[in-house]
């Protein structure tokens, strides 16, 4: 039987007495591009940090690629690549130094640190700005490092989170494309997390749509607007949580 | 090039091209403290230079005639003499001769040194402004031991008149001569001088000692909190990097700091202090006091001991901060009451303390550094190496901790916003 990348089994994660997750499962397969929305405060980004291992679940199961996220912590980190929504990179670094330390911290078991570097100075499209610091770059030039630093060590298994947010259309739409790129012809997998309804429509081969802690539907975007009768995935949600009224 | 080498690579150039940093570790020391000393250096140059000495005369007699001539013949000593008819006009015009110095001769001092009675002259140092008053001081002591001598050789032409053929003898009977044995070996060095040399060593180590691990531990600190600041701690703990690698690579990375630190300090420190306050003639090697290169060896290790002590200690309190503000806060609130009492070891012999006062002062680790100095000088090696174990098992205990809880999801769910005020 063929290991899912990511299999996740009854989560739950309490901080104090904050109950952010109740429970949740999901599996991604292999190559698919897998997209968790929900509204602020639902628990996206806690079921991405676990499954990054930087969060130690309270109660529940996650795997990747049939490694536990807590027992198997460091194999794990070997397979994944997160890009956090709120992220930043060395200020003092120049932006192809920044990528090179990533990359020599990648390359490992024969994989190459100057593909990778290559990779990402593409990716990013910073051009010469790469060879200034850090500190001097714009929000979105920023975020583009992020997500070149992300992509270029092609992972088995690609944690997003909130990938597009402060890029301009242009460079969204341009990610978007790479990111579906990177699915087809590596066959990495994504896991995505936004609040971009549309960005998740497009890019997505599935999504779970996630309130309260808990996980409300799974689906394709083509099922989940048949289901519910909605025109977009905005009104699939809405539907879902019973925040607007329509059919199932 | 392996993970550790990689992050170690990275530590260090995010460190060496903070400005604010390299401001306070090169900068300060190597420049200011030099100007400093070499500031403080210039005024006592200055007070050791010409003194202006105003006489007024009141005497009729030989004696104050002998005086203003000893003291007109002496080197770096110019006379004036001022006509004024009370002590007040004498000194209004030597103020407003810009004189350093006015000595009064009362009216009957030949008479009284005739007579056999004591007589008395009058130094008055006069204050142009009120600054440290080093000139005033070097000027009244020059003038002091002119008298002095004036005074001796008065009373030794006196003794001689009374048939005394060694007038030195019967005014000082007594005369003391003094000696250190240090160490099982007889030095013709008197203790004050032993005193004063062993001192200017106790007295730079521990500042610098102090600044090394308060200036490291705060570097140390912010190279956690500033990942947390600056957003990059959750990228950089889901890399596939072990997280004891992680540490130990800001550990080496903030220690090159500290060995940066302690030999700028250490250069700025000799530097202030040799130039404002002048070096002695004599040496360590004078003294019979012979530095080995084993007792060197032991000392480096209690030194990076205490600093990887301080390091991981600071690491641990900013693993539970929010920012680099608040990590400063709290290790400053640590580390300095754990540093200050190794300022205690400047003024006192740690043999000379209590027992219980003593075990007390060595249980904080950072008085090691100035133990183990002195110690090593007295080649107490057996001592050094008992420091040695304890400052291991300290920092041993502490790295443990900070792994510990650098592997935990502490690190990211701590939020404590030491000596903030929380909105």
């Amino acid at each position: 039987m063929e290991v899912p990348a990511v299999r996740v089994e009854g989560l739950e994660k309490d901080y104090g007495k904050v109950r952010a997750l109740k429970g949740i499962s999901f599996q991604i397969g292999e190559g698919e591009i897998f997209g968790l929305i929900g509204p602020n405060g639902a628990g996206k980004s806690t079921t991405l940090k676990i499954l990054a291992t930087l969060l130690r679940p309270t109660a529940g199961k996650a795997e990747v690629f049939g490694r536990d996220v807590v027992e198997e912590a460091g194999k794990v980190r070997e397979m994944i690549s997160y890009l956090p929504e709120e992220a930043g990179a060395y200020k003092n670094l120049t932006g192809r130094e920044y990528l090179e330390f990533m990359a020599k911290l990648y390359a490992k078991g024969g994989r190459d640190a100057d593909e990778m570097l290559e990779l990402g100075v593409e990716l990013s499209g910073l051009g010469e700005r790469l060879d200034d610091k850090v500190s001097t770059y714009s929000k979105g030039m920023t975020r583009r490092l992020l997500l070149a630093r992300a992509l270029m060590v092609k992972p088995k298994l690609a944690i997003l989170d909130e990938p597009a947010s402060g890029l301009d259309i242009i460079n969204a739409y341009t990610i978007r494309k790479t990111i579906k790129a990177l699915s087809a012809s590596e066959g990495v997998t994504f896991l995505i997390s936004s609040h971009n309804m549309l960005e998740v429509e497009y890019l997505c081969h599935r999504v779970a749509l996630i309130s309260g802690g808990r996980i409300v539907e799974v689906g394709t975007p083509a099922e989940l607007k048949e289901r519910y009768e909605a025109e977009n995935l905005e009104e699939v949600f809405m539907r879902a949580v019973g925040l607007e009224g329509g059919q199932k | 090039m392996s993970d550790f080498w990689v992050l170690f690579a990275k530590e260090l150039k995010n460190l060496l091209r903070d400005k604010k940093l390299i401001f306070g570790l090169v900068i300060v020391p190597l420049l200011i403290y030099p100007a400093l000393g070499k500031g403080m250096g210039i005024g006592i140059e200055k007070a050791r230079g010409e003194t202006h000495v105003a006489i007024a005369n009141f005497d009729s007699g030989d004696y104050g005639s002998l005086l203003i001539r000893a003291l007109n013949s002496s080197p770096n000593v110019t006379v004036t003499l001022v006509e004024a008819g009370d002590v007040e006009a004498a000194l209004e015009r030597a103020s407003s001769l810009k004189q350093n110095v006015l000595v009064v001769i009362p009216p009957g001092f030949s008479e009284s040194i005739a007579e056999n009675r004591s007589a008395t002259v009058y130094v008055y140092g006069i204050f142009s402004s009120l600054g440290t008053g080093m000139k005033e001081s070097v000027s009244e002591g020059r003038i002091n031991a002119i008298i002095q001598a004036l005074s001796r050789g008065i009373a030794e032409i006196k003794v001689k008149k009374l048939g005394f053929s060694e007038p030195s003898a019967l005014l000082s009977p007594i005369q003391a001569r003094s000696l250190s044995y240090i160490r099982g070996r007889l030095v013709n060095v008197s203790p004050s001088v032993v005193s004063a040399i062993l001192a200017s060593q106790s007295v730079t180590l521990p500042i610098v000692v102090f600044l090394m691990v308060t200036l490291t531990a705060q570097i140390a600190a912010g190279a956690i909190a500033s990942e947390k600041e600056n957003k990059t701690l959750e990228t950089l703990l889901t890399l596939p990097v072990k997280r004891t690698t992680i540490v130990a690579s800001k550990i080496g990375g903030t220690a090159v700091m500290g060995l940066i630190a302690a030999l700028t300090y250490t250069f700025g420190m000799r530097s202030y202090i040799g130039s404002s306050f002048g070096g002695s003639n004599v040496s360590l090697g004078d003294l019979g006091i012979r530095i080995t290169p084993q007792g060197i060896l032991l000392f480096g290790v209690v030194v990076f001991l205490t600093v990887a002590f301080a390091l991981s200690l600071a690491m641990l309190l900013a693993i539970f901060s929010e920012d680099v503000q608040s990590a400063n806060t709290v290790v400053s609130s640590v580390i300095l009451p754990l540093a200050f009492p190794s300022f205690i070891l400047m003024y006192t012999d740690l043999s000379s303390l209590p027992k219980a006062a003593a075990y007390a002062l060595l249980s904080d680790p950072f008085t090691h550094p100035i133990v183990a100095y002195q110690w090593m000088l007295a080649g107490e090696y057996a001592r050094i190496a008992w420091s040695i174990g304890y400052l291991s098992v300290a920092a041993l205990v502490l790295l443990y901790l900070t792994a510990r809880a650098f592997s935990g999801e502490k690190i990211l769910t701590a939020k404590m916003g030491w000596g903030r005020r929380r909105r």
